[in-house]
């Protein structure tokens, strides 16, 4: 079978830092499939932007070590040099970025950003390449192109710029798309119109894709399996289905609990997780949730959980009491 | 963009009209009779009287005005009463020089101080960066009169290149090899004091703007270092490099006087010195209303090319 488009094994990142070494990431490690779509998801601060970031190489260029490895086509992304990794950037894999309204160059024509990705990258010459910006600016959902096209970033709004930001990714056709939260910094109303545009395109264009997010209202109806970080590891990994009826970590039910749902009666009280998310420099021995969860034992504290596998397809969790199985029981 | 620059123009004539009154008042600050101040005080009533009527000085200080600044936009700057020549014709065979060593020192100092804060800025705290840094303010703590009189030793007197040493100014017309050679050690030594304010201008500003996410997006999209550099980082990093070149070029006028005086080039900056030695009050207004009538005008010159690299400044 050939459609694994994505290897990620035992994938670390540290960064080095004035008060030492800050482990951002450790020991992740997935699969990914041709035409999938992917979340994950954790509280901000989890270390998912970095794995994203990580997965394509994308980490900045001094003061990180990475360690493990992501294979993306055949393509080994640890340890690849920089000219190297500029051969898979925008046609193997691309990046949708969290925030419009800093991912963009402001004093640059947005035609431009998406016109000199074509050029540099596929060849084309200015003619084609501009052609080809417009039919990628209709294709994501910018009305009047041709104007828009010698817009400044500026001049646009945030659902608007990421609209571009989303254009440029797919200029030259990756067959994996990272979104690191691409709605976080956008109205509620204009949330939607990304995702469900994301949506089209995937299955259009038939790519994969990563959806990093906190929000888990974000992932629930668009991917196939979600994995859930804590702390820069995997805590709970596994279909969606699973990971939303019958997650077993006590911190994806915390996760869950504290997202609202439409379904809850009014003025129901959200449950907050209490505690704030632990000092990545000073991680002790054991879980690294155990000082916020309400079922921590002495062990908890003493020593890490590893994954383990529960009954679904694919789903583990890591975690020393975890929550009984609903499994069969509805 | 249209009104803007409606908005500026008309800033710059007022500024304009400002300087032209504080110009035309000079000769009216100097203590005692115009007359006298031009004639001297040896020269004999009737004389003072005739030239007091030939002034105009007997009408209102305001017609006086009218009439000078009228005399002015025609190009009479005046007659000088020391050398009986036209203030006009003297700052016109010596403004081409100033201009010279402006655009020369301006070259060189951009063409180093760019690739040399783009190295400094792609590692800063990097080897490269410390060298670069502590050579800057080396350069800065030295003032420009020593500069250039190192460099007359070394290049002029122990070298002996034609043209270099005080006192050999060859103009561009009658040999231009040698112009460029009698202008070199001034354009040098001026090149110098700009190169420090652009490079630590740009490095930080360029440090700043690489650690901006389009750049990363940039990165992503499997662009060069160079191409991101050039294309990305250093258009939005030049505005402070454009304002601080478009003040720093005015006092550049300033230190240039200096050297010239120092090489006897015959510039506005030694014509001016010369003339305040010779109590020429006539040049002495005329230079400062072409220097400082200069000044504004490449101020505005770089706010206008800073709203074409940055469209977000002039956004309403």
């Amino acid at each position: 079978m050939s459609d694994r488009l994505l290897e990620v094994r035992d994938l670390a990142t540290t960064f080095a830092t004035a008060g030492g070494p800050l482990p951002a990431v450790g020991g992740v490690s997935f699969d990914l499939n041709q035409n999938e779509t992917l979340g994950i998801v954790g509280e901000s601060g989890s270390g998912k932007t970095v794995l994203s970031r990580t997965i394509m190489g994308l980490q900045p260029r001094t003061n990180v070590t990475v360690s493990g490895s992501a294979r993306l086509n055949g393509f080994e992304v640890v340890g690849a040099s920089e000219e190297a990794k500029r051969g898979i950037w925008g046609t193997e894999v691309a990046m949708v970025f969290q925030d419009p309204m800093t991912s963009l160059n402001p004093v640059m024509r947005i035609g431009k950003q998406i016109d000199e990705v074509l050029r540099v990258r596929l060849g084309m010459d200015k003619a084609a390449a501009k052609a080809r910006a417009i039919e990628l600016l209709e294709l994501v959902g910018i009305p009047s192109p041709v104007e828009r096209y010698r817009a400044y970033p500026g001049q646009l709004s945030g659902g608007m710029r990421q609209r571009v930001v989303i254009a440029i990714a797919l200029a030259c056709s990756p067959k994996l798309l990272m979104a690191d939260e691409p709605t976080t910094g956008l109205d509620v109303t204009i949330q939607a119109q990304i995702l469900n545009l994301l949506d089209r395109l995937k299955s259009q264009l038939q790519m994969s894709v990563i959806l990093v997010t906190h929000d888990l209202g974000v992932v629930a109806t668009r991917t196939s399996r979600i994995i859930v970080m804590y702390a820069g590891r995997v805590v709970e990994t596994g279909s969606t289905r699973d990971v939303f009826q019958n997650h077993r970590m006590p911190y994806t039910r915390a996760l869950l609990e504290s997202s609202p749902k439409v379904a809850s009666h009014s003025h129901t009280r959200l449950q907050a997780i209490p505690g704030r998310p632990p000092n990545l420099m000073k991680l002790t021995a054991g879980c690294a949730f155990a000082p916020r969860c309400a079922y921590a034992t002495e062990r908890c504290h003493r020593e890490r959980p590893e994954l383990t596998a529960a009954e679904g397809p694919g789903h583990a969790f890591a975690c020393w009491n975890p929550l009984p199985t609903t499994r069969g029981a509805s | 963009m249209a009104r803007y620059l409606i908005r500026r123009v008309v800033m710059l004539v007022g500024i304009v009209f400002v300087i032209s009154v504080g110009a035309f008042y000079l000769i009216h600050l100097l203590p005692g009779d115009p007359a006298v101040v031009i004639l001297g005080t040896g020269d004999s009533p009737q004389n003072r009287a005739i030239l007091f009527k030939e002034l105009g000085l007997n009408k209102p200080i305001w017609d006086q005005y009218f009439i000078w600044m009228r005399n002015i936009l025609h190009g009479n700057l005046g007659t000088s009463f020391i050398s009986q020549t036209s203030v006009a014709g003297t700052i016109r065979a010596a403004l081409p020089i100033d201009l010279e060593l402006i655009v020369l020192s301006q070259i060189l100092a951009f063409a180093t101080a760019i690739p040399a804060a783009m190295r400094s800025a792609r590692k800063p705290d990097g080897p490269l960066d410390r060298v670069l840094g502590a050579t800057s303010f080396t350069l800065l703590s030295i003032p420009p009169f020593i500069i250039i009189v190192l460099l007359v030793l070394f290049i002029a007197i122990k070298l002996q290149i034609p043209h270099t040493g005080p006192s050999s100014y060859v103009s561009f017309s009658s040999d231009w090899i040698g112009n460029l050679e009698s202008l070199a050690l001034p354009a040098f030594t001026l090149a110098i004091a700009s190169f420090v304010v652009y490079y630590r201008v740009l490095r930080s500003d360029l440090i700043a703007t690489l650690q901006e996410e389009f750049i990363t997006l940039a990165r992503s999209k499997g662009l060069s270092s160079r191409r991101i550099m050039w294309r990305h980082a250093f258009r939005p990093s030049s505005v402070a490099l454009l304002g601080t070149a478009g003040v720093n070029i005015g006092g550049l006028l300033a230190s240039g006087f200096v050297v010239q005086y120092l090489l006897a080039i015959p510039g506005l900056g030694y014509t001016l010195i010369s003339a305040i030695a010779q109590s020429d009050y006539l040049l002495v207004q005329g230079i400062v209303l072409v220097v400082s009538v200069g000044v504004i005008v490449i101020n505005f010159l770089f706010d206008f090319i800073i709203n074409l690299v940055d469209p977000r400044i002039s956004r309403e």
